[in-house]
């Protein structure tokens, strides 16, 4: 799981494609199956390509009774697409999440290993700018 | 009741670097490994019953008796894993260790390790947790590098010890001590049907100790203050020291090391601790020990102490430490819904009563909480809660009934004015 994990943050769209899979069976003497078995098991993982940022709301109920509807609500208005869908040039997804241990900050959003936290509306917009011009690496 | 001196915490801050060995000696690390090599294992088993250190993942159950049941078992060899997959919402103590005094979780292994005569280790790191990982990795290398780690540590002739690191993948599920072994040995993480226990049938199927990040980080501070100081830190159902975290609708939301025993209406209002409510209303609810644990009235709280067996006889649990405060704007429907939804998201779909009961549930819940609740609801909710409480193979299923029964129990006119 830990090459699978490795190999996904290192790869561009964000996902294990089947080549990766098929190439990880083989080293590991597994079939393909068995691999895509710990894929989609684990919601770390992914089948599918994903936009280059992807926003993860913690919306357990510590973050929900602290505003997490609103980072969608925001999110939406910047971004001007719905939870779950990419942005037109690529860049953004946004989704809720389980419990990221990160409730001393909620509302909270995720991208990649960076947790951003204590959210409000300007500080949504402030992070989408960052991100689009590349002012923030995460 | 204030802390006099830190006891888990008492490192972090003040090393600047915490995957520094020399700092983690200055500190005071090591003297307890260094202690435990000179006793007889059968002592340091009694310090730990004496302790009654109970284990701080959730389920409080007395390690002293656990490593008990492991150190009588034949079969070889002997696994030590520690859980550090923390994923209970409201909670993130773990994490903090694992940052900022990742030593001490591993002297607490060492100690495992030594009593159990067994030469590996492992730790499930959340996967979440992958920068926290890279800390880890470092302190392990810097403790093989100084002879804490791999073989013959500090020089002892057979003591060998070897610490691997796995990460997650984002399953809760996981923090399930089998399901977590399971994940280890490269499978999909799924609990297994127990008995056997673990302690007989473990990791590889062999006999494995696993406890919880903040219950090894307890163990070398049992050796150096002894069995008996570490009880009378907390009280007579559970010693030492625990890690708390308040989130929710509290000012100061983070984590706090109180003495077992501390009132909670001090951690809940002091200016020390919680400090109130963050928004300037009456706190209605509390929801103790993780998604699993029970919520206890503004008026069942009143006057407890934090402590185990104080806590039990008002109907509620210590559990993982977490403390998430609600204030009256919340609708315990609401709250109720909003943890059934993570218990769907996070059932592993392996048995039917837990997969069926909780998507069952949350529907039911959904309706309440749109009023479109219809006579006899109630009821069949608490049948459902009872059969998936009695029939899911693993904690998971089997706990999702405390918080809504809990709720129930506190609010059950709310619940009925969702019927129409």
């Amino acid at each position: 799981m830990e090459i699978l994990i490795d190999l996904q943050f290192a790869s561009e769209e964000g996902y294990i494609d089947q080549e990766t899979a098929a190439m990880v069976a083989e080293e590991l003497h597994m079939t393909e199956t068995r691999v895509y078995e710990i894929v989609s098991y684990y919601a770390m993982l992914k089948d599918k390509p994903q936009a280059k940022y992807v926003l993860k709301i913690c919306n357990s109920s510590p973050c929900h009774f602290s505003r997490s509807e609103e980072v969608c609500l925001s999110l939406e208005k910047k971004l001007g697409v719905p939870m779950g869908k990419t942005t037109d040039d690529g860049l953004f997804a946004y989704h809720y999440i389980p419990c990221v241990g990160a409730c001393d900050i909620g509302p909270v959003i995720k991208i990649k290993d960076t947790v951003f936290g204590n959210l409000n509306d300007e500080k949504i917009s402030a992070l989408i700018d960052d991100l689009r011009r590349g002012k923030i690496a995460v | 009741m204030a802390m006099k001196e830190p006891v888990l915490l008492k490192r972090v801050g003040k090393m600047t670097d915490s995957t520094s060995v020399d700092e983690y000696i200055t500190y005071g690390g090591f003297a307890a490994l260094q202690k435990a090599v000179s006793m007889d294992r059968e002592d340091i088993l009694g310090e730990l019953d004496t302790a009654l250190l109970r284990g701080r993942g959730g389920a409080a159950y007395p390690l002293g008796r656990k490593w008990r049941h492991l150190y009588g078992s034949t079969d070889t060899p002997k696994y030590i894993v520690c859980n550090a997959d923390e994923g209970e919402p409201g909670t993130f103590k773990d994490k903090l260790l694992l940052e900022k005094d990742p030593l001490s979780i591993i002297e607490g292994m060492l100690i495992a390790g030594y009593v159990f005569g067994s030469n590996d280790g492992y730790i499930y790191i959340r996967g979440e947790y992958r920068h926290i990982q890279a800390v880890f990795h470092q302190a392990v290398s810097n403790a093989l590098a100084a002879g804490y780690l791999g073989n013959k540590i500090m020089g002892i002739d057979g003591f060998d010890f070897h610490l691997h690191i796995v990460s997650g993948g984002g399953a809760y599920v996981c923090g399930e001590n089998s399901a977590l072994l399971n994940s280890v040995e490269g499978k999909t993480g799924r609990p297994r049907v127990k008995p056997p226990h673990l302690a007989d049938v473990g990791l590889y199927l062999k006999p494995t100790l696993v406890n919880n990040v903040e219950s090894f980080a307890c163990v070398p501070a049992v050796i150096n203050m002894g069995g008996e100081a570490f009880l009378q830190l907390g009280t007579k159902d559970g010693g030492g020291t625990k890690l708390i975290c308040l989130s929710g609708h509290i000012k100061n939301r983070g984590i706090y090391e109180i003495p077992l025993g501390t009132p909670l209406d001090e951690i809940l209002y002091s200016e020390e601790y919680g400090g109130g409510t963050s928004t300037g209303r009456p706190i209605k609810f509390c929801h103790f020990g993780g998604q699993s644990g029970p919520i206890g009235t503004s008026g069942q709280i009143k006057g407890c102490l934090y402590d185990y067996g104080d806590f039990w006889s008002h109907k509620l649990a210590v559990g993982s430490g977490a403390i998430v405060v609600m204030d009256d704007s919340v609708s315990v429907v609401d709250y109720i819904t909003s943890v059934m939804e993570f218990f769907v998201h996070e059932s592993c779909g392996k048995c039917t009563p837990c997969r069926l009961g909780t998507t069952r549930l949350l529907e039911l819940l959904q309706n309440l909480q749109h009023h479109k609740g219809r006579p006899g609801d109630l009821e069949r909710l608490e049948k459902m809660l009872e059969h998936i409480t009695y029939l899911s193979a693993c904690g998971l299923g089997q706990s999702v009934s405390v918080s809504v029964n809990s709720a129930l129990a506190g609010y059950r006119d709310e619940f009925e004015a969702c019927i129409s």
